[in-house]
């Protein structure tokens, strides 16, 4: 027989439990789709995601591409000509980030919240490499965040979470064409009075499908046999452009 | 038509790339340059790694260059024993050449060195085509004959050691001369992804001083053998030639190349020339406008 110690802090913990701790069961999450396919033809995507929650509360979904390190560049002038000056590397950048939320970004979640979770774009924090001061890691995670909204890898406005009834939603991010690959990282949150009640992991794999995908391991697999290849298809065409035109 | 570079890892217009490709072709079916001064800076223009854009701009060459070559051979106009002296010089120029364009983009300098070189390089060719095929047009006759004012009469160029007998071209000149330029060529097509076509005709026509109806199929063909050693280069080393683009250049260039043959018999020497160089003042005036403009946006990122 256990000790009643044990028993004591078991109890303790169920009483704390439902106030401060996470419970995944509250959200139930599915994709239209499990993988977004890149084809020859791809130009974009739309991503679906379905959810049911079983409380009341606010949603907040983040969507992020698998992390990578990114060299942030600014130019300056050397002879009157701009060339690149000054750079701070950051590690662990969401290759990709966008969010959808129920209601107000600020409203549903206070910026501590926000920032805990990573909430939304300004909650987003890379380390930088390197002894910089403050103020310039901060302008250039700033011009890094811009830089990503222009290329359309990092969300300018959050999507919105549309309630189909008081349990079900669903929510349509746009995937756009030039979408780094790997394995994406879908997170839904439940909120209520500005805390983290339920939250849900999905996986989603973003990949090259098909004859792309096929060229793409070609080239990493056997690149020698590879560029072999190219150079063979390029004589190919040269000689039968040549063959055809002979003729007039 | 929107389609998908699977090694560039992003979507393109296809029928620019085509157009573009047809434009480049037909350039290097008249002049006997590969065009590829065009397609690079056009290709980064539309958000292309510089990397890509010159590893596949290497394998459209080869394509452009084995029509072209084909299409002079028939004619004789290829001078195989000094296309094949300008190799040696040109294959170890593209191996550094590759060496040089990493270095480049480890310092983040890749993006202002390609302009500043197309630059200098346009520039200098333009400006000397330019002054000579217009002092040729203006004077009414074709300047293939005059040879007093080619630098190969040059003392330097007669001192210089292994000299060797050219039939084909008709010429007595040490091998150093015709290495040293394969050898700048090599290094323009793994640096800037041009078959440097722009920099060897007239090199050839100066410098050598060979016979005009020669230099584009020779040209062409130390260009072909060069851009197929460098596209496995690249293949191998950085993964930088995209199939499906290199393709899409290569239709079109084909296609253009063979009406860019049937232009050039009939283009007089010098207005080609004229024609070529007023091309590469344009293209040189335009970047280098783009090295001083202020740009919108200082700051730029780049993935590891």
């Amino acid at each position: 027989m256990p000790p009643v110690w044990v028993f004591l802090v078991v109890f303790v913990f169920m009483a704390v439990k439902p106030a401060y701790a996470v419970d995944s069961d509250l959200l139930t999450i599915g994709l239209a789709d499990d993988s977004v396919q890149i084809t020859t033809g791809f130009n974009g995507s739309r991503l679906t995601i379905f959810g049911m929650k079983r409380e009341i509360g606010d949603v907040a979904i983040v969507v992020r591409g698998p992390e990578r390190r990114i060299t942030v560049r600014r130019k300056g002038q050397s002879f009157g000509m701009w060339r690149n000056v000054d750079d701070i590397r950051f590690r662990n950048v969401p290759s990709y980030y966008d969010f959808a939320v129920s209601g107000v970004e600020r409203d549903i979640a206070p910026a501590i919240l926000r920032n805990e979770y990573g909430i939304g774009v300004d909650s987003l924090r890379f380390d930088a490499l390197g002894r910089r001061s403050e103020g310039e890691v901060k302008t250039f995670r700033e011009a890094l965040i811009r830089n990503k909204q222009v290329s359309g890898h990092f969300a300018v406005e959050p999507e919105r979470v549309v309630f189909l009834s008081d349990k079900f939603f669903r929510v349509d991010f746009d995937i756009p064409a030039n979408v780094p690959t790997g394995l994406y990282k879908i997170t839904t949150y439940l909120l209520q009075e500005g805390r983290v009640v339920g939250q849900r992991q999905t996986d989603l794999r973003i990949g090259q499908v098909g004859t792309s995908a096929r060229i793409y391991r070609f080239a990493h697999n056997d690149s020698m046999i590879y560029g072999i290849a190219a150079v063979l298809m390029a004589l190919l065409a040269g000689w039968l452009a040549d063959l055809f035109f002979r003729k007039e | 038509m929107q389609i998908y570079l699977p090694i560039a890892e992003m979507t393109v217009p296809a029928e620019s790339i085509l157009l573009l490709g047809t434009f480049v072709g037909f350039l290097s079916g008249v002049f006997g340059v590969g065009g590829g001064f065009l397609t690079t800076p056009f290709l980064i223009f539309m958000g292309l790694p510089p990397g890509i854009a010159v590893g596949t701009q290497s394998n459209q060459l080869v394509a452009a260059s084995l029509s072209g070559v084909l299409a002079h051979f028939k004619k004789g106009n290829v001078d195989f024993k000094l296309g094949g002296v300008m190799l040696a010089g040109s294959l170890l120029g593209s191996v550094i050449g590759v060496m040089v364009f990493r270095l480049l983009q480890h310092m983040g300098q890749i993006e202002f060195a390609i302009p500043l070189l197309y630059v200098f390089f346009l520039g200098s060719m333009g400006l000397m085509m330019f002054y000579e095929s217009l002092s040729a047009v203006l004077k009414k006759r074709d300047n293939d004959g005059d040879e007093s004012s080619r630098l190969m009469h040059h003392k330097f160029f007669k001192a210089l050691p292994y000299k060797m007998r050219f039939p084909r071209s008709k010429l007595y000149v040490s091998v150093l001369v015709p290495v040293a330029i394969g050898f700048f060529g090599g290094l323009l097509v793994s640096i800037m992804g041009i078959g440097g076509g722009f920099l060897l005709v007239p090199a050839m026509i100066y410098i050598l001083g060979m016979p005009t109806i020669l230099v584009a199929g020779t040209s062409l063909f130390q260009i072909m053998v060069t851009t197929i050693f460098a596209t496995i280069m690249h293949a191998m080393t950085n993964h930088t030639v995209d199939l499906v683009l290199a393709a899409l250049l290569i239709f079109g260039g084909v296609i253009g190349a063979q009406f860019g043959v049937k232009v050039s018999r009939k283009i007089k020497g010098s207005y080609a020339r004229f024609l070529l160089a007023s091309m590469l003042l344009i293209v040189c005036v335009k970047l280098a406008g783009d090295l001083f403009i202020t740009p919108i946006e200082l700051y730029n990122t780049e993935v590891e």
